[in-house]
């Protein structure tokens, strides 16, 4: 009975504990120490309609580009420091560059540079929410077209 | 103690009838003969007689009719809507209630501004814009596109190869162009 009379005011405190977590973990967020570049290669062809079933988180995303089927050619995850620098290798000879520029508003800041042997293909900065990506594509491949996936989540 | 005291003691019995027949005889003789006692006899008689007024008198009678019929009515009255708002209003708004409901919206507010961290791009993410901005872009004289698809919120760039196709010779993927 004393339990139950107390129960409003120990569901307030655990509130209030949770806003002090929340506050605390946001606090954690806004001076990360690094970014977690994840990048995921994906061959995308008209030959057929297959759709590899690893993509399938993706799929309503590859919709948009309207190719019949898309193949996960490769992932690599790589943490990168602030200003660091980390280079993927892409099929084709290409390297892709990733350079973490800053995190301001959950947003993340990365300067990409793709190259194939020793010449620029495309260099670009584009801010993205954390844990959130965007997508690269047009390079061809293997009679298709190679479409990268470029994600990063701040540690 | 003295004979008139000891009669004095016993005259409330005596007017009783309390006292046994030969104590009766003697104290109503004394009673007769004693003027100090007589006038004992006569305070408590006329006490006797205003308390025994006082007991049995008849009390006025209570009219329950009235009192019932007003009770009839109210229990038949038709609250006004009003009342019976307020009343709603006095019970979900009493001390527990909001007690509780406190820590359930702070709980909820937690729940949909967190859920965006965890979950990111879905439904109820709020208004964060999680489009992805370009700043610059350099397709050293490649032509390039930029989609932004708003149903998955994503935003992809898009190389064009030129007409020597530099990239890979013999492939023709790119060729055939966007497919958007």
């Amino acid at each position: 009975m004393k339990l139950a009379k107390m129960a409003p005011s120990l569901a307030l405190l655990f509130s209030l504990s949770l806003i002090a977590q929340q506050d605390f973990a946001g606090a954690a967020e806004k001076n990360p120490q690094s970014v977690q570049v994840t990048i995921r290669t994906i061959l995308a062809e008209n030959k057929n309609d297959e759709f590899d079933a690893k993509l399938k988180g993706m799929e309503q995303q590859l919709k948009s580009l309207k190719y019949r089927s898309y193949r996960s050619l490769k992932d690599d995850t790589k943490s990168v420091p602030w200003q660091g620098t980390q280079s993927f290798d892409i099929p084709g000879g290409r390297t892709l560059t990733v350079m973490p520029q800053e995190f301001q508003d959950n947003r993340i800041s990365l300067k990409v540079r793709l190259t194939q042997g020793d010449k620029p293909v495309v260099d670009t900065t584009v801010k993205i929410a954390n844990k959130g990506n965007f997508i690269l594509g047009g390079p061809p491949h293997d009679g298709g077209t190679l479409v990268l996936s470029i994600s990063a989540a701040a540690q | 103690m003295t004979n008139c005291e000891n009669i004095r003691d016993s005259i409330g019995r005596w007017l009783d009838g309390e006292l046994p027949p030969s104590e009766s005889a003697a104290v109503q003789a004394h009673v007769a003969t004693c003027a100090e006692c007589a006038e004992a006899r006569r305070q408590l008689e006329s006490l006797q007689r205003a308390l025994t007024g006082v007991l049995v008198a008849d009390p006025a009678p209570i009219e329950f009719m009235p009192f019932w019929r007003e009770v009839q009515r109210r229990i038949n009255l038709k609250r006004a809507w009003y009342e019976d708002i307020s009343e709603w209003a006095r019970e979900f708004f009493t001390a527990p209630r909001v007690a509780w409901s406190v820590p359930v919206a702070i709980v909820l507010l937690l729940a949909v501004f967190s859920l965006d961290s965890y979950f990111p791009g879905n439904p109820f993410g709020g208004s964060r814009n999680s489009f992805a901005s370009v700043e610059s872009i350099d397709a050293y004289g490649r032509s390039v596109a930029l989609l932004r698809e708003n149903e998955s919120k994503t935003t992809v760039i898009w190389l064009y190869q030129n007409e020597e196709g530099e990239d890979e010779t013999g492939e023709d993927g790119a060729k055939s162009g966007p497919t958007f």
